[in-house]
């Protein structure tokens, strides 16, 4: 079974935040939680030349996500298609998960109460549609499939960068 | 049928296909609408543009249209004018009103005393009102931006080379070996020309980006030149310095299809890299890299964007960057920037080549501006559009004539340069109509304030890029009582019993028949067909010659010269700047720029839509840090900005440090205001740069108020 999962390349990131209003849309998302956010690094100065990135920041779905062992409530679950999902009717908006989170991916919503997060589109992907931020990308910096693939094509592309071949 | 199923029925999600017209591009879309509401939208993955992808723009949509703020039925205004207090009227008595003060103004003062504004709304009908206005008799319709803003390039372009190829009417990114970006930033004002940048980056063309700021695009093209703002003119003469005299240009097209290329060879000479090195700021090496570039790789592609345009040397600018265009020869080859290929006939949404705005010729003279700036304004100007600042003015001076009636379609107020000057204008003239969708500061001035429709509640025909014509079928029912611009138009000349000037039709629905006579089709079949691609055909111009008074490309223009101005394109230093004027440089040191725009708002539009707002929640200034650090101002902190030459007062900001600006240079947000706070001004005052801006030191040929590239002095505030 493929593990799925969203990667970003940020070699194609424009900082334009198309993928976080096709995020709040879809998922009819108030203002302030953001299950994908964008945010600027830099521009700042290497070498004598400015380079201006963009962090992604959104649920990883790891391998072997902290929140899990952190929610006290045991809402978070692993599937076994590599999607993390947190469970509405167990969540007690507690904000472990949100503290046990390396990525800040994890988000209250203050209109419930509750904390929610990325779920891959888990009812696009099922649908064999791909995650709205991934559809609307501009640049075509966020990519959605079998984990292992999109590594392995990443880190093709990384080492081309640096060996061509 | 029993009730349950119906009932099914009406719960079952429907797709309609159709176009975003959030911005200019025109992109397909996707809506799902269920129970006769928009679910979602998405971008239509089959659209040869923007393939599937949508910008937060068109994807906010939704928040838009059922918005708590909007307006929904037409209003008269019920206590002073400006002062908040509203009627619900119904639409019969809103559109009586209007006929009967319009019959009595033009009565009594003529027809020239109707006004009109359109400006960079494209989710309204703006084209709607040129037909009530110029079939009423007055000339006075037009796009409120022109001097600054689509105006300066048709002139340029017009006048070389017969038609406007830049923006996303041209401009063939998708074939391209060389794209230069000049004045622009579409990841944040059109990010599907930004897809195409990336895509032509990713199939290995050169990319060069011109921008005093170091946007994304910037960091990600192969060439960055940061040019001191308006120096444009300069650098695009520096760099045809060098394609001329390393003989990189197209010497077959140049010998058989342009006119004045010696002059003009003799012209760039007075702009060697060296010089141009020091008036712009860009390193010598750097502009010839980007000379060769372009001059050598074929074909190459010149997207040039507004920014050129809001200078004190408008009109010159893009003229040079024409001329570069044509010596090079990549005007209508694949890749380059491409004439349209729609068939004649066929009337799009092009902005502003509608038969609606041509009056006959002493109409055309007695236009506002047209005296001043006949190719702006008079009959042989591409656009056929009143001066601004001019119109402004006669609202005061009552010359050449009294204007008394205002029909307005865009925020005037927040848009238009020397605003407080604007803000005292809609209080005075006699008669204010407002159609919007908000309550902006402009529409809290109306006598009578119009609901209007947005592009997913309406129909309409949309030509894009070259050769795209889009049925853009509305997705759903307006909401309330609102109307599509056009037939609020059609209405109101029904009730003053005027013909609609340029086709014998009574209704809105009939000119989508009209308009596609030349594809030989109606409205009907286009909607089934949604998108026709025309076949796109290059250098056009070997068939017909060019579309010049002389057939050919005018690098140097005759017509120019007639009219009294340079026949060649050259440099003047900005009206406002530590050379031109070094006193008030002393007083302000920094170049001041505005007017780079956020992803999320279109000029002043989308402050009120929160997934829009939550983006950008506050204007800010970009400061570099040492600068910043000279002056005490921290990141975060609020920043009182004035402006050398205008009208004085200050506006503030918050500072926003970064390293991707001059330490030299500032670049302020524009067109801010708060849809919170309370009328009529919603804060604008504070933080509106458009209030402070001079409107001397004009574009001698379009009238155009220097916007960007000024002087100023920037402090903290007193507050925490």
């Amino acid at each position: 079974m493929p593990k799925y999962s969203i990667i970003y390349d940020k070699d194609l990131c424009l900082g334009c935040e198309a993928c976080e209003i096709a995020c709040k849309q879809e998922h009819n998302l108030p203002v302030g939680p953001r299950w994908i956010h964008v945010v600027p690094r830099g521009p700042e100065e290497v070498d004598g030349k400015l380079i201006l990135t963009f962090k992604n920041i959104r649920c990883m779905h790891c391998g072997k996500p902290p929140c899990i062992d952190a929610c006290p409530e045991g809402a978070i679950s692993k599937r076994a298609d590599g999607i993390v999902l947190i469970d509405p009717e167990l969540c007690t908006g507690c904000k472990a998960c949100i503290e046990a989170c390396p990525f800040g991916a994890p988000q209250f919503n203050p209109e419930n109460n509750l904390v929610e997060m990325c779920t891959l589109c888990v009812h696009r992907v099922e649908k064999g549609l791909k995650p709205a931020c991934v559809s609307a990308c501009v640049g075509g910096a966020l990519k959605f499939g079998d984990i292992n693939e999109l590594t392995e094509e990443l880190a093709k592309k990384r080492a081309k960068a640096v060996v061509p071949w | 049928m029993g009730k349950k199923e119906s009932r099914a029925e009406s719960s079952e999600e429907k797709v309609i296909r159709t176009v975003c017209k959030d911005c200019h591009v025109a992109c397909g879309v996707l809506v799902h609408v269920k129970d006769g509401k928009i679910a979602k939208v998405e971008g239509d993955p089959e659209h040869p543009l923007n393939q599937g992808i949508m910008c937060p723009k068109g994807l906010a949509i939704k928040q838009l249209v059922y918005h708590p703020d909007r307006i929904i039925y037409p209003m008269k205004r019920a206590g002073e004018r400006g002062e908040g207090k509203w009627q619900r009227i119904s639409w019969d008595e809103a559109l009586d009103t209007i006929a009967t003060k319009l019959k009595e103004i033009i009565d009594k003062y003529g027809p020239y005393a109707i006004l009109g504004s359109v400006g960079g709304k494209p989710s309204k009908n703006m084209r709607a009102w040129y037909v009530v206005i110029n079939s009423l008799g007055s000339p006075n319709v037009g796009w409120t931006d022109a001097p600054y803003c689509f105006g300066p390039f048709p002139i340029a372009a017009v006048y070389t080379y017969g038609a406007f190829i830049s923006w996303e009417m041209g401009s063939d990114v998708k074939n391209t070996n060389c794209v230069v970006i000049w004045g622009g930033h579409p990841a944040s004002s059109h990010p599907t020309w930004a897809r195409m940048f990336m895509q032509a980056k990713a199939r290995g063309a050169k990319t060069i980006v011109v921008d005093p700021r170091f946007t994304s695009m910037a960091s990600k093209a192969d060439l960055w030149l940061q040019l001191r703002p308006g120096t444009d003119a300069a650098l695009a003469l520096g760099i045809l310095n060098v394609i001329i005299n390393e003989e990189l240009y197209d010497k077959e097209f140049v010998d058989k299809w342009c006119i004045g290329f010696e002059e003009l060879k003799e012209r760039v000479q007075e702009y060697p890299p060296e010089k141009v090195a020091e008036i712009t700021w860009i390193a010598k090496d750097d502009i010839i890299k980007a000379a060769r570039w372009y001059g050598k790789i074929k074909p190459a592609c010149l997207y040039g964007r507004a920014a050129p345009e809001m200078l004190s040397n408008s009109v010159q600018s893009l003229r040079a960057l024409a001329c570069l265009r044509a010596i090079t020869g990549n005007i209508d080859v694949k890749g380059g920037n491409v004439f349209d290929c729609f068939p004649p006939g066929f009337i799009g949404h092009v902005y502003l080549w509608f038969p609606e705005q041509r009056m006959p010729l002493e109409v055309e003279e007695a236009r506002i501006g047209a005296k001043e700036y006949p190719l702006l304004a008079g009959p042989k100007s591409p656009l056929g559009t009143p001066h601004t600042p001019g119109v402004i003015d006669t609202i005061f001076t009552d010359k050449p004539y009294p204007i008394k009636a205002w029909f307005i379609s865009n925020d005037v107020q927040l848009c238009i340069p020397g605003s407080r000057k604007v803000y005292e204008a809609l209080k005075r003239v006699e008669f204010l109509v407002v159609a919007e969708f908000f309550k902006t500061s402009t529409a809290e001035m109306a006598d009578i304030l119009l609901p209007a429709a947005t592009w997913i509640e309406s129909d309409d025909i949309e030509s894009c890029y070259t050769n795209l014509i889009a049925c853009r079928q509305r997705a759903i029912e307006p909401v309330g009582e609102c109307w599509d611009e056009m037939k609020m138009m059609f209405e109101i000349l029904k009730r003053m019993g005027v013909k609609y000037r340029s086709f014998p039709v009574e209704t809105m629905e009939e000119t989508y028949d009209i308009r596609l006579k030349g594809l030989g089709m109606t409205f009907e079949d286009l909607k089934k067909k949604h998108i026709i691609e025309i076949p796109m055909e290059y250098k056009k111009y070997e068939k017909t010659g060019f579309r010049t008074p002389t057939g050919k490309v005018e690098l140097y223009s005759q017509t120019f010269k007639d009219f009294g101005y340079d026949p060649l394109p050259h440099y003047v230093e900005p009206a406002y700047s530590p050379i031109s004027t070094p006193e008030l440089a002393k007083d302000y040191p920094i170049i001041l720029i505005s007017g780079s725009r956020k992803v999320g708002y279109m000029h002043s539009m989308g402050r009120g839509i929160p997934w829009l707002r939550e983006l950008a929640p506050e204007p800010e200034i970009e400061i570099h840090p040492d600068t910043a650090s000279e002056l005490g101002i921290k990141q975060g902190d609020w920043v009182w900005i004035e402006v050398a030459g205008g009208p004085g007062g200050r506006v503030k900001n918050k500072a926003k440090l970064t390293r991707g600006i001059h330490p030299k240079v500032v670049q302020c947000a524009s067109h801010w205001w708060f849809p919170e706070k309370p009328g009529p001004d919603h804060g604008q005052w504070e933080v509106n740069i458009n209030a402070l801006v001079p409107m001397e030191g004009r574009d001698p040929i379009a009238g155009t108020p220097p916007l960007t590239g000024l002087l100023c002095k920037i402090y903290k505030t007193e507050e925490d």
